[in-house]
């Protein structure tokens, strides 16, 4: 597990950023018009569109994969949050960008987690 | 030669340091340390040298044949070749038509660089071919990923990522064993993207 404060806080800020960002987004274009699986599914394929561009910036500074996995996963979550629950009812573009980066913080959690489970399976030979 | 992936290299020698050479190379400084102390003081290739990022990695006082297929990359590297502690000596060559013996080295190394050799079984059994039989094969990559959502963004990403660089998705642990390598030990960087593999000609 990563535990150079440079590295984690960089991915803590990638992941806060582009799940700001793309929560906010995402509370703009979708709204109460919306079906709700449509939203979703939109959202996700828009967010995940949205982060990787995102990525690159945050990838010269803090790392390769380490950054654009986690960050695109949280482009996909953040903008498939967003847009059901703005298919229900309306969200601010504050609360959006705070739900988007709430699912920032929760993917990077889950992405360490993963990668600590991961990397004991080395043995097992995998792609 | 390939020469549309040797234009495409040429094209992103000048901005790859800007995008590799900081974060990249920064996080992935441990293990890339502990990766290159394997080079031992037989004749060793390592193959894709590019721009030289990774000879601060090299032990001092060793000999070893970098080739790159991109002339341009090879001009950048040349200032750290010659800062090295010990002989590299550069050469343009495609992997798929390298002129050297069968069986001429001990260890060949790369890094991240069967994620961008266009037919990369082929490739593997080139450097299987100039291996001595018992050599090593010790390869620094990322490829793609088993679990989800990561292998279906990968898979997403790479039409458009082998455009402008790397294919994100390729089974290098399977290609090896395809081109006939005993598997010695494969390590987990960062998830099953990013790794290190061991194997023997």
């Amino acid at each position: 597990m990563e535990t150079r404060p440079y590295f984690v806080l960089g991915d803590l800020l990638a992941n806060l950023v582009v799940g700001g960002v793309i929560g906010g987004l995402s509370a703009i274009l979708f709204g109460p018009g919306w079906n709700m699986w449509l939203a979703m599914f939109v959202g996700m394929a828009l967010g995940m569109a949205l982060a990787l561009p995102a990525a690159f910036g945050f990838v010269a500074l803090f790392g390769a994969m380490e950054v654009m996995l986690p960050v695109m996963t949280t482009g996909m979550v953040a903008g498939m949050l967003v847009a059901m629950g703005a298919a229900e009812g309306p969200i601010a573009l504050g609360a959006g960008a705070l739900l988007g980066g709430k699912a920032g913080i929760g993917v990077l959690v889950a992405v360490y987690l993963a990668n600590a489970v991961i990397k004991r399976r080395a043995p097992k030979w995998t792609s | 030669m390939d020469l549309v992936t040797k234009a495409k290299w040429d094209r992103a020698a000048r901005t790859f340091d800007v995008m590799a050479g900081r974060g990249p190379e920064q996080r992935w400084e441990p293990y890339k340390r502990e990766f290159f102390s394997h080079i031992g003081s037989g004749r060793v290739l390592f193959l894709a040298i590019g721009t030289g990022l990774d000879i601060r990695f090299f032990p001092p006082h060793r000999k070893l044949v970098g080739i790159d297929i991109s002339d341009k990359m090879l001009e950048m590297a040349r200032p750290r070749i010659e800062a090295y502690d010990g002989e590299i000596e550069a050469r343009v060559i495609d992997v798929h038509d390298m002129p050297f013996e069968d069986d001429e080295f001990d260890q060949v190394f790369t890094s991240c660089t069967f994620c961008s050799v266009p037919e990369p079984v082929k490739g593997l059994q080139a450097l299987r071919r100039v291996l001595k039989p018992g050599g090593e094969l010790r390869m620094f990559e990322h490829t793609g990923s088993h679990y989800y959502p990561f292998r279906w963004m990968m898979n997403l990403m790479t039409p458009l990522s082998r455009r402008v660089g790397p294919e994100m998705n390729r089974e290098t642990v399977a290609n090896v064993e395809a081109a006939g390598f005993t598997m010695r030990e494969v390590k987990h960087v960062f998830l099953d993207v990013v790794k290190t593999i061991h194997a023997t000609a």
